[in-house]
Order: structure tokens, then sequence, then C-alpha cells
């Protein structure tokens, strides 16, 4: 039994969508990290990660969107994620102040709207 | 596993191979000529499936041959006589000095059939003779009820077992010749008035080797037989020159033996390579004794026989028996799970035992693996089949079987995929197997089988079988249907997987040692591993199984409701594992999805604390303790290490988050390690408390050392 995770990236507009299925603790999340970092062009104007059928994130997981939000506003794009109201996480995400480097939306679309 | 197939066929050729070497290593032992022989027929009897087996003698003794051993024909002991002559099959088969096949005894027109076989109902036989044509010893025969019962591969078989009898008989009957000739020229010698002449004589005609030497060992008399034999002179063979024909890589053991045995004055004996007149090097064995006037030795008196052929067939079958071996066992070693894994909530014991043909590495196969969604697949598999053959597509089969399980949901949609598998090219490889899913939380399990026997299930109510899910074999056909069977299995009682080498045996039907494997079962106690060496004590009584037996026994725990009990490896991929039981556990706890996520986390973070703090890779665990009293959860883990706070930019903040989830965090320090216990009442949510966002601050930082 191990932990996974889908990571499927798709261009909308200037922003790059990275949808994350599954599961992210310690055991893959350099891996997520890795994935998304070299991902992003650099003439992207947001990365949107879309959480929506994500059923599992801990403290690795979070300190990967801290860190990925640091990555990004040096470069002067957006980190917004994708967290539906009744999700799980959102609780967490809320606690640990992810969303105010991270702003969390409820829907993909209105997170392309932007901030 | 009986199905005629080519694939049945190999297997029973190599069965039967394994079968000859082994009546060799036995002959090889010393085993005794009447033991070997009665050994023999049982074995023929067995591989052939032949219900008459007979071994006769033809001696010189009146007008009739001797049966020497026999199976479903007894030796009688009023009259163990064949008759004689080329008008029997026994007669004929020695005239023809190979083998005969009968294919219908009616129809026979070569010789007249025995009548006590007739008598006996049987349709079919096939004979071989044993020993030399020119020194022929006798006649091993089999005989079966059904018409054309006999294929010339089993003509092979038996002239096989026939020719590792012949060479026992004929390495029993040189010995026997030696040491009657030795104690003839002992009794000669003894005589102080046989004159030398007349001992001479008696030694010339003798059929073997004899040689005597002095009382300073020197060599002073060799007789015709010698000299024939090495072509040399009486000269160059007296004194101590004998020696020279000696092979180079014996001379220094022979020599050596010899004169240890001269000082001692004690019997000798050895068995070494020497030059033939042709310049070939044969082996022989050597013998001497002393000879005493009184206290005084005399001189010695020594005889040789040839044994070239029962040397050569010893070296065969011991670098045959170890090659065979050695690839049996490994390849054992890589098919099988060296060790079962340890599985929270399932005891696991497993037991196979090979068959009493030692060279017979089989088909059969189980494994045990968790499952992402924390089932446990349980599996037993026996390809049909033996040898390199059968093994390597079990190990693709069992490499086949822990890809798919991982990817498929179900036992039948697994076993649908592993028919395919096999179905591919043509292989002609045929398997059966046993796959069961066990829940543990549920006790629900979901089992589908592809021609195996079913699993048996031992509860306090007693034993039953796992009926239903049955389907082909591996292997038949593609596409076959395999079908899911649900039961549920109470904790505490024990299932039994295993391969038809433990309820198949010829002589009894199959429903009968189900019977007695429930039987059995049903009153087997105590440690898992107890039940299965009782099972298998009770069922095989004691003997070694004519195939292979693979026994797998499963325990689901009792779990105390309202509590779960974990111990882990101290390794990040543990926490997979940890969540999915937490999570079961607070499902049926009654705890929302909010409250399942939350609280699985808690106890994640709490683990990579103590996964962290482990003393450095190894087999270094954890524990977990789960609880729910009404509606509060509390959930402990104990790990072996000191508590530290975590490394890097992570440091901190899975603390902070277990506290700002949890009603209440207590760390308790000990000496053989630290235990962090958790608490979380359900339907109140548990209100966030400033501070977080600073993940150093908090009450915890404190605790930490």
């Amino acid at each position: 039994m191990s932990t996974s995770a889908d990571l499927t990236l798709e261009h909308d507009g200037d922003a790059l969508v990275a949808r994350l299925r599954g599961e992210v603790d310690m055991t893959n999340a350099s891996f997520i990290r890795e994935e998304l970092t070299s991902s992003v062009p650099n003439d992207a104007s947001a990365l949107v990660i879309d959480l929506s059928d994500t059923l599992y994130v801990d403290s690795a997981a979070i300190e990967v969107l801290f860190e990925l939000s640091r990555r990004l506003g040096r470069r002067r794009q957006d980190l917004r994620l994708v967290v539906p109201a009744a999700s799980p996480l959102r609780r967490l995400l809320t606690l640990t102040d992810v969303g105010a480097v991270a702003p969390m939306h409820e829907s993909l679309a209105e997170a392309l709207e932007g901030p | 596993m009986e199905l005629r197939s080519s694939d049945g066929e190999l297997h029973i050729r190599l069965r039967q191979q394994a079968a000859v070497a082994q009546l060799g290593r036995r002959a090889l032992a010393g085993a005794d000529i009447d033991a070997l022989m009665q050994e023999a027929v049982q074995m023929v009897a067995t591989e052939l499936g032949a219900p008459f087996v007979s071994l006769v003698e033809c001696s010189e003794v009146g007008d009739a041959y001797v049966q020497r051993a026999g199976a479903g024909l007894p030796v009688r002991d009023d009259e163990p006589f064949v008759p004689r002559g080329t008008e029997g099959q026994t007669g004929f088969t020695l005239q023809a000095g190979e083998s005969v096949i009968v294919a219908d005894l009616e129809e026979e027109q070569r010789f007249r059939p025995s009548r006590r076989l007739s008598a006996l109902g049987a349709r079919s036989s096939v004979s071989v003779p044993i020993g030399s044509r020119e020194r022929p010893f006798g006649v091993l025969g089999a005989s079966s009820l059904r018409a054309a019962g006999f294929s010339p591969d089993d003509a092979n078989f038996l002239q096989g077992v026939a020719h590792t009898l012949g060479a026992a008989i004929e390495r029993a009957r040189s010995e026997t010749d030696l040491l009657e000739e030795q104690r003839r020229l002992e009794e000669a010698l003894g005589h102080a008035s046989e004159s030398e002449a007349r001992f001479r004589e008696l030694a010339d005609s003798a059929p073997v080797l004899i040689w005597t030497a002095d009382a300073d060992g020197m060599v002073d008399f060799i007789n015709r037989g010698w000299l024939e034999f090495t072509g040399r002179t009486l000269e160059e063979e007296t004194g101590d020159t004998w020696a020279l024909g000696v092979h180079s890589d014996d001379a220094e053991a022979v020599g050596t033996s010899w004169w240890r045995a001269f000082r001692r004055q004690v019997p000798w004996e050895h068995e070494y390579r020497l030059r033939r007149s042709d310049g070939e090097y044969r082996w022989i064995v050597d013998r001497g004794v002393p000879r005493f006037a009184g206290e005084t030795l005399v001189g010695w008196v020594g005889s040789a026989t040839d044994i070239h052929e029962r040397k050569e067939m010893e070296e065969k079958l011991t670098v045959a028996a170890a090659r065979d071996h050695e690839v049996a066992e490994t390849l054992q070693r890589s098919l099988l799970p060296e060790k079962l894994p340890r599985i929270d909530g399932v005891q696991l014991q497993a037991r196979y035992l090979p068959a009493a043909q030692g060279t017979k590495i089989g088909g059969d196969w189980y494994d045990v693996m968790e499952l992402d969604d924390g089932r446990v697949a349980v599996v037993v598999g026996d390809v049909v089949g033996h040898g390199l053959r059968a093994a390597t597509v079990m190990g693709q089969l069992r490499n086949a079987f822990r890809a798919y399980a991982l990817v498929e949901t179900s036992p039948a949609s697994t076993l649908a995929r592993l028919n395919r598998l096999l179905s591919k090219d043509d292989r002609d490889v045929m398997a059966t197997a046993l796959y069961l899913i066990f829940d543990r939380d549920t006790g629900v399990v979901v089992f589908s089988s592809a021609g195996h026997p079913p699993a048996l299930v031992v509860t306090r109510e007693g034993p039953h079988f796992l009926e239903g899910g049955r389907s082909v074999p591996l292997g038949i056909a593609d596409p076959s249907t395999y079908r899911d069977e649900t039961a549920v299995i109470e904790s505490g009682s024990t299932v039994l997987l295993y391969t038809d080498g433990l309820v198949e045996r010829r002589d009894t039907p199959l429903e009968s040692r189900l019977a007695q494997l429930a039987t059995v079962a049903g009153v087997a106690d105590g440690e898992l591993g107890d039940v299965c060496d009782q099972v298998l004590q009770g069922v095989l009584g004691g003997l070694r199984p004519s195939d292979d037996v693979a026994l797998l026994a499963v325990r689901p725990e009792p779990v105390a409701p309202g509590t779960l009990t974990m111990c882990l490896p101290a390794d990040p991929s543990a926490l997979a594992a940890l969540r999915r039981r937490i999570g079961h556990f607070l499902k049926a706890a009654g705890a929302s999805e909010q409250e399942r996520f939350e609280i699985t986390l808690t106890a994640s973070e709490a683990a990579m604390n103590a996964i962290e703090h482990a003393y450095g890779p190894g087999d270094a665990e954890f524990e977990l303790e789960a609880g729910v009293v009404g509606t509060l959860v509390t959930i402990t883990i104990h790990d072996k290490g000191r508590w530290r706070e975590r490394r890097g930019s992570e440091r901190g903040r899975g603390l902070s988050i277990i506290e700002a989830m949890m009603d209440e965090v207590e760390v308790t320090p000990g000496p053989r390690g630290t235990s962090v216990r958790m608490r979380r009442r359900l339907g109140s949510a548990s209100q966030p408390t400033a501070g977080l966002a600073s993940p150093d601050a908090g009450s915890l930082g404190a605790e930490r050392a």
C-alpha cells in the first residue's frame, strides 16, 4: 500500500491549471513540488492548483504550497487554489494560513477569473 | 494435479525420472536388495497407475521362475513360482532382451499370457528384462485393467527402473562372489596341508583378481585373472611395483591406506582405478586380510573386483542429484515469499512440504499482500506439472498476480487477467488458483477459485468449506468466466488455503480426503502455527506427501469493538496504511468526513514524528492505538525514540496542526520511548486557536526536549 497522487497539467489562457487527485504526504510531496515548479512557464500569469479531487494533504504538502508561493511570487506569478466549500481540506488550509499566500476559490472558473 | 495434457504428460515424465533417481540413491545408500525390489514395484504401481506389478527372478530353481516382489500380486509363500519357458511373458521378455508392450492380452499371439493375471482382469501389460543380456537376472512387469494401458514412454520408465535394479543386484552379486571367494581362499590357506600349488590352482581358476603379500607387505603372488586384466608380467606385478598400474589421482590414497592397514595388521579395502591391458582405467574394489600363524603375521591375501559400471552409475547419480537439488532449491527460494508480511489484525502462517521424491520441485505457490484499500489479498496456486518449466511459470504467475491484484478490484477480475496471460501464445500451461480478499474491518471476504480446492474455515461452531465462486483452471480457455463469491469470516476463525497435494491421493476419493481435512482442522487448536502442524500431521499422518503441499493459514484477530491497535515499521511508507485503517475505524465510530480527515491527519503527523525519531533505519517500529468511548476518540502513538522536534522548514508545523485539530494533546517522554496521546470529541468541531500561523509557538514547543 502506498500513497498515490495523479497530477494533470493543462493551459488555460495564460494560466497553468494543475489538477491534483489523490493524496499528498511526506512520501510524494517533493515529487509534486518538482513537477509543478518545472512545469510553470516563465510567461504564465498564474498557477492554479485544483484540489477538488484531493483527498488528503499533510504538513509536507502545506510546505510545498508555501514554497511554490514564494517561488512564483519572485516571478510575479500568482498561486491560486481551487478548494470546494465542502472540502475537508479547507479548514486545514485556513488554519495554516496557506489561504493568505494562495487565495482559495470554490471553483476552477472562479479561480481562472483571477483575484 | 492429474490433468491430461501435454503438460500433464511432462509432469508425469518428470516425476518418473525423479522416482528412478530416488531409487538409484536408495540403491547407492546400500539398501537391502529385497527391500529395494519391493520399493521398486510399489513405485512402478504408483507412477504407472498399474494395479499389478511383479518382479520375477529367473534363477535356476527347478522348472519355474521365482517371484521376488509384487504390488497387487503378493508373493505367495506356498507358490512363489512362475512357469519357465518362452511361452509365457516372463520368458519371452528375457529372450527378447528388451521391453515388451502388450496392448491387449486377449489378442496376444507371441506368447501365452499369465492365467493368474487374466483371472484378475488384466487387459494390457508391459515388461522389461533386468540385468544384462549376458547375465540376465529377471523380469519386471506391470499390468493394467484397461486395454492399451501402457505407452512406449511407460516402457522406457520401466526399463529405467530395471536398469537401476540391475546395477544394484549386480553390485550385490559381485560382493557376494568376492566374499565367497575370499572365504574359500582363507580356508585353503588356513589348512597347513594345502600346498602352494593347490592354492595357486584355486586362485587361478577364480573369477576375481587375487594377490598375496608377504609379512613385509611385498606382493609375492598374483593370479592369472589379475595378469590378464593388467596385461603385465608376474615380475612387474610383484614386490612393491604393483601400484604402478594405479591411476595417478588415486595412487597416493591407495598407498596411504594400504600401509596404514599393513602397520595395524587389520583388513584393508580401497576403491581405485587400475590400468587395464587396453589402456583404460577401470574402477576396482581391492580388499586384503592379514594372515597369522598364532600371533605372528605371516602374510596377506587379497582380492579385487571390477566395479566400473557401478562407479559410473554412482557418479552420474551424484552429479544429477546435486544438480537437481540445487535447481530445485534455488527455484523454491525465489518462488515462495521468504517471510510472510506482517499485517496488523491478521495472523498468518504458511507451511511448504516438498514432495517425498526430493527433486520434484512443484508449481505450488502462495502469497499475501496488503492492498491499497486496506484489504488483505491472500492467494494460493498450483501450476500443473513439475520441474523447471512449472517453476518458471509459477514465478511469472506470482509476479503477474502481484501487479494485477493492485489494479484490479476483485478476485474474479484478477483471475481473468491471469488467465489471459496464461492463455496467450499457446503456452499450453495450466494452473489453479484461489484468491481471497479479506476486509479486516468488516470480516467480509470476497473470493474466486480457478479450479482450486476450496478454502476451509474453522469457526467456533466447527469447520466448513467456502463453497462457490468456482470456475475452470487458468490457461484452459480464453475467455473464461471467473466469479466472485462473498462470505463473512468471524474474527478468531481460522481460514486454511492449501494445494491439492494435501488432499489428493490416488487411492482415496477427493471427498473423503476433504472430509478428513475438515475433521482434523476442526479439532486442531492453539497458536496458528501449531494448527498448521496439527493439520499436516493429521492429514498426512507424518508421511512425506507424494506431491508438494502448500498450506496457508489466516486468522483474523479478535478486535475489541471500538479499538484499533497497529504496530508499524518506522518508515514513511507505513503512513498510507495507517491512514486507511484509521479512516475505517473512524467511519465505524461515526465520525464525519471532516472529522475523519482531521483526526487521520493528526495521527499521521504524530506518526511522522515517530518515524523521524526512530533510531536510524532498520526494523524500528512504532505503535498506534485508537479507541472511542461514546463520542470521545483517543489516539495514542508510542515510539521507541526520544521526542525531538522535526528538522528543516517543516519544523513545528505538524505539531501546530495536531494541537489545532485535537481537543487535547499530551506528550509523555519516557526512557523507552515517547507517547503522544490525542483526544477529540466527535460532533463538536474543534475550534482553531489563535497563533497557529506561527509554527514555532504553542505549548507543545516547551515540552520538546
